[in-house]
């Protein structure tokens, strides 16, 4: 029984009125599939969904469902509730993720201190937790969701995260959301993991009901991280990927060297394969990020494409999740010849570069190259960056197998050298080479 | 005749004979120090160097490394992480060997170096000037692995 059905006995005018919520709301309610955590940690967990053992294969992201589907995976996240109620072509994507077989883990964002939420101002949380009230009583009786992820790294990225302050709102927010909607479960989402920050959820915020682990290089050491600070309930990997940019090698000028595309296929791979290892205590994973951001660069993180195509990742997971590659896979980065990778250069110097790919079914390949400015604007946990201008020009000519010329920018500075290469049959691979134009050189 | 004799003592002798030649120093010949220079060699690209001191550590270091392995059911705890020396710094050796040879496109042979420590080596421990012990022979299972499925993409 949910809290508005328990009103729904009032009488009068107004238990009329509720009356009808409660009825709209308890049908909404029946469509909902119940989703349950079963086992303990001696024995194992298991996440039960409609009565069915249910293996999370997911990815964090709200684009392309019908793609993700047909790579094989099953559930996406998002970070807030307004993502899960944005209509598109008539429906929301709780709608169109359900048309899919796809579940999807409802993000209830919470303040960030960082941002300049106060977790110790009583105005502050109770708008807060108005907003999270509405929207899990808006969407608790749609069949799409899995569970509720109830904020996203709100401890702060760096640091212990251990700030009671923090986990006794999110208990209190925890036991609200149950009382709510009790088919679902809570799972708040942490910037990876350490002894400090898990006493502290223990010790403050009992009623979770699945740890959410935001964890890149250190994806494959949760589990042994969880065990030896005798965590006592499943977790799931909610970002997981490439090495991060502030985990990777950097230039003389602090520019992080981004791994191949086809490196980070392999790195994609194997981090799933390593985080399932777990699988008797972590209920799956949410691989990061299906759609394209600016972090870094324009394609650290991305599994698609900005223009939508799937790259060689997409093609990870699908081989992850399934076990074969997709119909139609995405380009293979094969040869690489940039002879400013990580240099100093001089302005106005010609270059003639080459990159070979490959592609599985044969294609024909389309090369696009362009110069960007190395990104300027590099913050911090995931927050929003300004993507780097192109620098108009500095492609002199651009062949159709992989060849082009490119002239160093006159003005002094970081650059990157970007080529992206589409199959036509929506799979795309991009790459980047960092290089410095230096007067000096 | 030649071609039974393993890919990973063909690269041990021809580092060893271009330490010869070259004249390495080997510091005071500690598991510790070579240890210490292959990472140097390895991180400023220079292979020959980087083999020759991962080999002269294993010269040295592979039958105490291989009877501390055996003496080992686990992962010894931090407290205890640096108790078996010459598995640590022979197991981050092999590591070092793989890693420097798959930056050559030397792609068998890293696979030989990452194999052995897999094999021979699994509870080394390398500790981190950051403030903990990783896993030189899970570091280099990773590698293994991702390098079979850059094979299944070349395919």
């Amino acid at each position: 029984m949910n809290h508005l059905g328990r009103q729904s006995s009032a009488a009068g005018p107004v238990g009329g009125w509720l009356l009808i919520v409660a009825l709209l709301f308890q049908v909404g309610s029946a469509l909902a599939l119940e989703v349950r955590v079963t086992g303990d940690r001696e024995s194992g967990f298991q996440l039960m969904r409609d009565g069915k053992p249910f293996q999370i294969m997911g990815v964090g992201g709200t684009v392309s469902l019908d793609t993700l589907a047909a790579c094989g995976g099953n559930a996406i996240r998002t970070w807030d509730a307004a993502s899960a109620e944005r209509i598109e072509h008539g429906k929301s994507l709780l709608d169109t993720a359900h048309e899919h077989g796809i579940a999807v883990v409802v993000g209830l964002w919470l303040g960030h201190e960082r941002h300049g939420f106060d977790y110790g101002d009583p105005a502050q949380l109770a708008k807060q937790r108005r907003e999270m009230e509405a929207a899990v009583t808006r969407l608790a009786g749609h069949p799409a969701i899995l569970a509720w992820g109830l904020g996203n790294e709100m401890e702060g990225p760096g640091g212990p995260g251990d700030s009671p302050a923090i986990w006794r709102e999110v208990e209190s927010l925890a036991c609200r959301i149950k009382e709510l909607d009790p088919d679902h479960p809570v799972m708040p989402i942490v910037a990876n993991v350490n002894p400090a920050k898990l006493a502290a959820i223990q010790e403050h915020a009992p009623s979770i009901d699945i740890l959410g682990v935001n964890a890149y290089a250190d994806a494959a050491r949760i589990g042994a991280k969880l065990r030896a600070a005798k965590w006592e309930k499943p977790y799931c990997i909610t970002e997981f990927g490439v090495a991060g940019p502030w985990e990777s090698p950097h230039t003389d000028w602090n520019a992080p060297l981004e791994p191949s595309s086809r490196t980070k296929a392999g790195q994609t791979y194997v981090a799933w394969q390593r985080i399932m290892e777990d699988r008797t205590h972590c209920l799956g994973s949410f691989a990061f990020l299906w759609g394209s951001k600016q972090e870094a660069t324009a394609s650290w993180f991305g599994i698609l494409l900005p223009s939508g195509e799937k790259t060689p990742r997409a093609d990870a997971l699908t081989r992850a999740w399934t076990g074969h590659w997709p119909a139609d896979r995405a380009p293979v980065l094969e040869e690489v010849d940039v002879p400013f990778v990580g240099r100093h250069v001089k302005p106005g110097k010609q270059f003639e570069v080459l990159v070979r790919y490959r592609d599985p079914e044969a294609a024909p390949l389309h090369y696009r190259w362009e110069v960007r400015e190395e990104s300027s604007d590099r913050r911090e946990g995931g927050d929003a960056e300004r993507p780097p201008g192109e620098v108009p020009g500095a492609v002199v000519a651009a062949g159709s197998a992989g060849h082009a010329i490119v002239t160093a920018p006159q003005r002094p500075g970081g650059y990157r050298l970007f080529v992206t290469v589409l199959d036509g049959n929506g799979s795309g691979s991009t790459d980047n080479w960092p290089f410095y134009v230096d007067t000096q050189h | 005749m030649v071609r039974l004799i393993p890919c990973g003592l063909l690269v041990a002798v021809s580092a060893l004979a271009m330490a010869s030649m070259f004249g390495q120093d080997f510091g005071d010949h500690s598991s510790q120090t070579l240890t210490a220079k292959a990472w140097q060699s390895h991180e400023r690209g220079d292979l020959a160097d980087t083999l020759a001191f991962t080999a002269k550590c294993r010269e040295l270091y592979a039958a105490e490394a291989a009877k501390q392995q055996q003496s080992l059911t686990d992962f010894l705890p931090a407290d205890k992480g640096h108790d078996p020396w010459a598995l640590n710094h022979v197991g981050t050796c092999c590591f070092i060997e793989g890693q420097a040879l798959e930056r050559a496109s030397r792609k068998a042979d890293a696979v030989a170096a990452y194999r052995r420590l897999v094999d021979d080596y699994g509870y080394a421990q390398c500790w981190d000037t950051r403030g903990w012990f990783w896993q030189p022979a899970k570091a280099a299972q990773d590698r293994l692995d991702e390098l079979e499925f850059d094979a299944a993409v070349a395919e």
